[in-house]
């Protein structure tokens, strides 16, 4: 009957091995979702950090006057009559002469050509000579966008075997791009203007940029904050100070509980209804993004600042009384100061949220093609009323085209916009470490 | 447009005009000496300022609200009114300035009032949802007759009209994505929650924790990216089609998996703290009857978590059901009734987005139908998060 | 062999050394919980470890059953062990010293399940029974020896929690009986209790210990007075005095006892 302590029983072993695997069920659910979050984050990175990255080629562009300028006197109504139709030509002939003069033999048709250049860039030069009439009749170099499939071509998205297959370019354009890229004349150089241009039409992804989704996404922020940071804070001082516990503000609260949970593309349809259907605000607006995003972002603020307020220890309230305050005074002159952080933190989380949220934004228009920069005020539209994309539908809307050039744009817009986020975060800890207060 | 700025530049000026006014009346009536005040002077203009902004601009918001449901236009009198209230509000706030006048209650009066506005946003955000939808929802079931939506299997809106508008596909489609999503979510989050908080040492812990929380950061649209452009090719290449199941790279499983992945964060934080408030007293006494960690965890721990760790499954639900970006690239655009997860389906959400975007005619039941959808899932959704709510509220309470 | 033990305990309970701490130290991180405590404690006994609270004694009841393994920042040293084997040997497991070595906590903690299953938990975890009827047996067993039966025995079906306190901590002391422990160890078990449930389980207590070797924790001294053979009285993480309870509570050797006992410490 007595058993020793220093021998395991069969029936412990047993026992210890099930502790093990139980353990082993535990470990490798954590591994899991790290290696989840690690293929995410490699795939989004290595997808998208060639987009940041931009094919250029570099040509005297010859700026003849016969073609540019026939009234010849610099009159900028007759110059503005040729269109980037008349000014194509222009660039394909400075390619023609580049080659002549560095021996590459040239197979191709004028038209495939002119191919290897963007179409942008035909506009890019157009309007440096409209902006400098001056130009006209010298030869100028520029810096030209490569088209897209030149672009892929030096990224390795598009090879000699896809290029035979394709009707935008060909093994030969190929083999014209390598030759002038081992002289320099073709270079693959960071491109800032990735974050400035507008988005661009399907037949040009090489300039397709995030511009306007970055301002329109920083109207949204300035609204959200705008309008949920002191609504947030103001609803949160009610309940969490002054309410009465009666029906209606437990009303309240369930409510706003079950509004953090109502799915956010709900949030989108009201967008939808209220402000353009019924107010009549301008569709696609930063203004009616904003709208619903701070109505979207409200309970998480709320939920956070009546967190914060809660953790002012009730002697700060006791102590502002004794001396005479009102109830008002004390909370505003005492414990909001003190919650500050926490409010903080809280509304900077709701913002990275309302940052990355997409599905309202596509039902209130915001998926437009959008190329004007929009204006934060203007007469007509009002304030923030101007069309506008954001961040992530801008994401949405490259994974739609048909070119797969776009894609890598897709990804290069989701790690600005992770950036972003990073950063937001990165404050959010740094406002909690460094402001903690521990009663 | 105009007008309005106008306006409030014009109430702005005169507030900040009585700012000015009630401090030195206020000044005057002490006779140079404050103490003679019951109020100060800043507590007297803060009061005019309140009395001068808040009544105009109260009447702005009932008088465009009121413009909007009638279709009118602005007119002079609308303005006159406004400016009325304003100069009213101030010239009001400046008579009672006297030695004994208890501005501070009276600027508190406004403050609350302010206070209380602020908390009935949410209740008027939650009408505004219901009745927005509830108002077109009514006007989808005028034109299409609301037993074939509710039970045509078929969803197949065309433009001529004449559309089939069911809702059973889409529902199939979403309820399948989320159990998918599911059942990824729930036993991986549940288990990295107890492994976390049972077992786990410091390191682990430091790594891990902030790890799973940073999924929980991501925005739907990249995991939607990361569905279409990674995990779909994937499954099809590695799995669909070797073993035969089909050669779409959007389908539910895609779907499924990588919603299930942006589930785990959201499972394991609620799991996290309903384990927490199992209290210790509990395991102690299982340890001490020479129960292992293990044997601990789920004999006694999860039995008296469940209905925690239930609630917890139900909000997941909740979020997988309304879901957007993931299935709209993931899970793709065909109503259809199948078995086979590896098949793209499309669910309530993705039709919600593709009837209310692009061209619209808001007058036709293929727009509208997009609304009825919205109504079902919000109650729905509501529905299980109030339930959820309620489950979990309670447990925390028995051991509160 | 068997028998002359059995006759030997007949005799003379008191000779019987169950449990032998030798310069045990505990320390919580930096903190020296437990200072050089040096106690044998004798089988079919009540022992009671009395002190002022932060004295250490529950600290080194949990080391008995190895229970501050559970707590990361916690070091034991020195030597326990129970029938001359180190409990703190490598190769001893601690679930199965456990099942040797029950414990009952100050709060009670039934677990969330019915009567029966509160009681049929350790045998279950521990393969005790072959069959349903002997786990019933084995559960009507411990519920008589913890006084719960007749109160029970209609509604073991029902929660546990849904009993009285006193009956809760009866039913956690049914709990560690129905393991087959030999050592019970009973941390403030009354503390949460009213007086008439304390008097219904210190009357337990009294004739647990026929069949155990029971280590109780208090910090009441009429109940140590009360229900124990041997007191043990702690202060500061010292043990500062060992002795039959009687002599104790009318003659202690050290003044700290006896400034404690008189109520001038603690």
């Amino acid at each position: 009957m007595k058993t020793s302590l220093l021998t395991l029983d069969a029936r412990t072993k047993k026992r210890n091995a099930a502790e093990a695997r139980f353990k082993a069920y535990g470990l490798s659910a954590i591994f899991v979702a790290m290696f989840a979050l690690l293929i995410l984050l490699t795939s989004v990175v290595s997808n998208g950090l060639s987009s940041f990255q931009q094919t250029f080629i570099t040509l005297e562009v010859a700026l003849p006057e016969d073609k540019l300028d026939k009234s010849g006197v610099r009159d900028l109504a007759v110059m503005s009559r040729v269109t980037t139709i008349g000014y194509a030509p222009v660039l394909r002939d400075a390619l023609l002469a580049k080659l002549d003069a560095l021996d590459i033999e040239n197979p191709l048709s004028n038209r495939d050509l002119g191919n290897l250049i963007s179409k942008q860039s035909a506009a890019t030069v157009r309007d440096r000579v409209l902006a400098n009439p001056d130009l006209v009749g010298q030869t100028v170099t520029f810096d030209l966008l490569a088209s897209g499939r030149i672009d892929g071509y030096f990224k390795g998205a598009v090879t000699m075997e896809s290029a035979a297959l394709d009707g935008n370019t060909s093994p030969e354009a190929l083999t014209i791009a390598q030759a002038l890229a081992d002289v320099g004349v073709i270079e693959t150089k960071f491109n800032w203007n990735f974050f400035v241009w507008p988005d661009a039409s399907v037949q040009r992804p090489e300039a397709a940029g995030l511009g306007v989704a970055i301002l329109g996404s920083l109207y949204m922020m300035i609204v959200v904050l705008v309008l949920a940071l002191p609504i947030g804070v103001a609803s949160s001082i009610y309940l969490e100070e002054f309410a009465p516990k009666n029906r209606w503000t437990d009303l309240i609260e369930v409510n706003i509980s079950n509004l953090a949970a109502v799915p956010s593309i709900v949030y989108g349809i009201l967008g939808l209804a209220i402000f353009i259907n019924f107010m009549e605000f301008n569709q696609s607006s930063p203004l009616v993004g904003g709208l619903v995003l701070t109505l979207m972002t409200l309970p998480t603020i709320i939920i956070s600042t009546r967190a914060a307020l809660k953790s002012v220890p009730p002697s700060i309230r006791d102590a502002a009384l004794g001396v005479g305050a009102s109830k008002m005074q004390s909370v505003f002159h005492h414990v909001l100061p003190l919650a500050a952080p926490g409010i903080l933190t809280g509304t900077i989380i709701g913002l990275a949220q309302a940052l990355g949220e997409t599905a309202p934004l596509l039902l209130i228009g915001m998926v437009a093609f959008v190329r004007e920069y929009p204006a934060a005020y203007t007469p007509e539209a009002g304030l923030f009323g101007e069309a506008a994309t954001a961040l992530p539908v801008q994401v949405f809307n490259w994974t739609q085209r048909s070119d797969p050039a776009f894609f890598e744009r897709a990804f290069g817009a989701v790690i600005t916009l992770l950036v972003f986020l990073l950063i937001m975060n990165a404050v959010a800890i740094y406002l909690r470490r460094r402001f903690e207060r521990r009663w | 447009m105009q007008s309005l700025t106008t306006l409030l530049f014009v109430i702005l000026a005169l507030a900040v005009a009585g700012y000015f006014l009630a401090k030195s009346r206020a000044l005057q009536v002490a006779g140079g000496d404050i103490r003679g005040l019951v109020s100060l002077p800043s507590q007297h203009a803060l009061n005019t300022v309140l009395s001068t902004v808040i009544p105009p601009l109260a009447a702005i918001l009932l008088i465009s609200l009121y413009l909007r449901l009638t279709d009118g236009n602005g007119s002079w009198f609308f303005t006159l009114v406004v400016i009325g209230l304003a100069v009213t509000g101030m010239a009001l706030s400046l008579i009672g300035i006297k030695q004994q006048a208890r501005a501070r209650t009276f600027a508190e009066r406004w403050i609350m009032g302010l206070l209380i506005f602020a908390s009935t946003i949410a209740i008027m955000t939650t009408v505004g949802i219901v009745l927005s939808m509830l108002s077109e929802t009514i006007n989808f079931f005028g034109q299409y007759d609301w037993r074939r939506f509710f039970f045509s299997t078929e969803f197949t809106p065309r433009f001529q009209g004449d559309s089939e508008l069911g809702i059973l596909p889409l529902l199939w489609g979403t309820l399948y994505v989320s159990f998918i999503a599911l059942s990824f979510a729930v036993p991986i989050g549940l288990f990295a929650a107890i492994y976390l908080s049972e077992y786990a040492g410091h390191r682990l812990r430091s790594v891990a924790k902030p790890a799973i929380e940073v999924l929980a950061g991501i925005p739907t649209i990249v995991y939607g990216l990361f569905a279409l452009f990674i995990v779909g090719p994937g499954l099809r290449d590695y799995f669909a089609q070797p073993m035969g199941f089909g050669d779409s790279a959007i389908s539910v499983m895609t779907a499924g998996l990588v919603m299930g992945i942006m589930l785990i964060p959201f499972v394991s934080s609620l799991s996290d703290d309903i384990i927490n408030a199992v209290p210790q007293s509990m395991r102690d006494g299982s340890l001490g009857l020479g129960a292992t960690k293990s044997e601990t965890i789920r004999q006694v721990v999860i039995p008296a978590a469940l209905p925690g760790i239930i609630g917890a499954g139900l909000l997941a639900t909740s979020r997988a059901i309304g879901e957007t970006m993931i299935v709209v690239l993931g899970a793709g655009a065909a109503a259809k009734l199948s078995l086979n997860p590896f098949e793209a389906m499309t669910t309530v959400t993705v039709k919600i987005v593709s009837q209310l975007t692009g061209d619209t005619d808001f007058a036709s039941p293929e727009t509208l139908v997009a609304f009825a959808l919205g109504l079902t899932l919000f109650v729905i959704t509501l529905g299980l998060n109030v339930f959820a709510l309620y489950i979990v509220r309670k447990y925390r309470e028995q051991y509160e | 062999m068997e028998d002359l033990t059995q006759m030997d305990r007949a005799m003379s309970t008191q000779q019987d050394i169950k449990i032998s701490a030798k310069n045990v130290q505990v320390y919580y991180d930096k903190n020296h919980a437990i200072k050089d405590v040096n106690v044998e404690i004798a089988d079919k006994t009540v022992t009671a470890f009395i002190g002022p609270s932060g004295c250490g004694k529950s600290t080194f009841l949990r080391c008995i059953n190895r229970m501050n393994d559970t707590i990361d920042i916690c070091r034991v040293e020195g030597d326990i062990r129970i029938d001359g084997e180190d409990i703190y040997d490598p190769k001893v497991d601690p679930v199965q010293l456990r099942a040797k070595v029950g414990m009952v906590f100050q709060k009670p903690n039934p677990f969330p399940k019915s009567i029966y299953d509160n009681v049929a938990y350790g045998p279950k975890i521990h393969g005790l029974s072959r069959n349903k009827a002997e786990l019933d047996e084995i559960v009507e067993k411990s519920l008589r020896k913890a006084a719960l039966w007749n109160e029970a025995k209609d509604r073991l079906d029902a929660p546990g929690t849904g009993l009285s306190g006193g009956q809760q901590q009866r039913l956690c002391i049914a709990r560690a009986i129905a393991t087959a422990p030999e050592v019970l160890l009973m941390d403030e078990p009354c503390s949460a209790l009213d007086p008439i449930a304390t008097a219904q389980v210190e009357e337990l207590i009294d004739e647990l210990r026929q069949s155990y070797s029971v280590v109780i924790v208090t910090h009441s001294m009429q109940q140590a007075a009360r229900v124990s053979q041997k007191t043990a009285f702690f202060h500061l993480g010292n043990l500062v005095e060992y002795d039959d309870t009687d002599k104790i509570f009318t003659n202690p050797e050290d003044p700290r006892t006896e400034s404690y006992i008189s109520g001038r410490i603690g």
